[in-house]
């Protein structure tokens, strides 16, 4: 599985996205925040985060006794780089394309 | 205790197909910042952080707080690119290379201690930095910057 196919992965789950949005409203969370959101077990929501982490959308840091999660905006990007500036090209190009063949026509 | 940390922490990874040298040398050399860090020449030594901007205007300095190649890279962040953020307090940037299994690194930046920085924090957090590690990515991986000039 390369680092794309597990971002997809990742995202794949309403679950895990619903996490991601809450980290994007405020960034920098304990497990016990997240799980008081989701509810969901401590044990469900802890594999939920291991698989964002996997995929690299979610990094970890310690604070003392505790494990702050932080939002990893940076594989979502370049996905965006990758997939959608390619794709938003296609439907204007095929409008642009359609618009001359009939101007052209007439 | 509730964590709140805003844009005061903020952490960005990216995984890179270099070895840890290779991106050692891009975050600490003025001749490769220059190519992915809005044309910034940036130069990181163990005297410290100092980085000029393609008009020869200082954007930055300040202290390196630890310098231990190929590895971490800890220094202070003034942002004089800006009158008015220039006035806020300094921050602090982490970068952190680690070798992966298939000649991958994973590269994670912490831009932290932003209390006394929130524009500067507005402005780095998202599209910011993100622009930047994407451009060193493009620029390892490829041989050619993501955004020219």
């Amino acid at each position: 599985m390369d680092d794309d196919d597990r971002v997809f992965k990742a995202l794949a789950d309403r679950t895990r996205r619903l996490l991601l949005d809450r980290l994007f409203e405020r960034d920098g969370r304990t497990l016990t925040e997240l799980e008081a959101d989701m509810g969901m077990t401590r044990f469900g929501v802890m594999k939920h985060l291991r698989v964002l982490e996997d995929a690299g959308l979610i990094a970890t840091r310690r604070s003392g006794r505790e494990k702050l999660h932080f939002l990893n905006p940076v594989p979502i990007r370049l996905i965006h780089d990758r997939w959608i500036d390619k794709y938003t090209e296609g439907p204007a190009s095929l409008l642009a394309n359609i618009k001359h063949t009939l101007e052209d026509d007439s | 205790m509730m964590a709140t940390t805003d844009l005061t922490t903020q952490i960005y990874q990216v995984f890179i197909k270099a070895a840890p040298e290779q991106v050692w040398e891009a975050i600490t050399k003025p001749e490769y910042t220059a190519r992915y860090f809005h044309g910034a020449r940036i130069e990181n030594t163990p005297g410290g952080h100092i980085s000029y901007g393609p008009d020869g205007s200082t954007w930055g300095d300040g202290p390196v707080l630890e310098f231990d190649p190929p590895r971490r890279l800890v220094h202070e962040w003034r942002s004089l690119y800006d009158p008015e953020m220039a006035q806020e307090q300094p921050s602090r940037v982490t970068w952190e290379i680690e070798p992966q299994d298939g000649g991958y690194c994973k590269l994670t930046l912490t831009h932290d201690r932003l209390e006394g920085a929130p524009k500067t924090a507005a402005s780095v957090s998202g599209p910011g930095w993100m622009f930047v590690l994407s451009g060193l990515k493009t620029l390892l991986e490829t041989g050619s910057p993501l955004a020219e000039g």
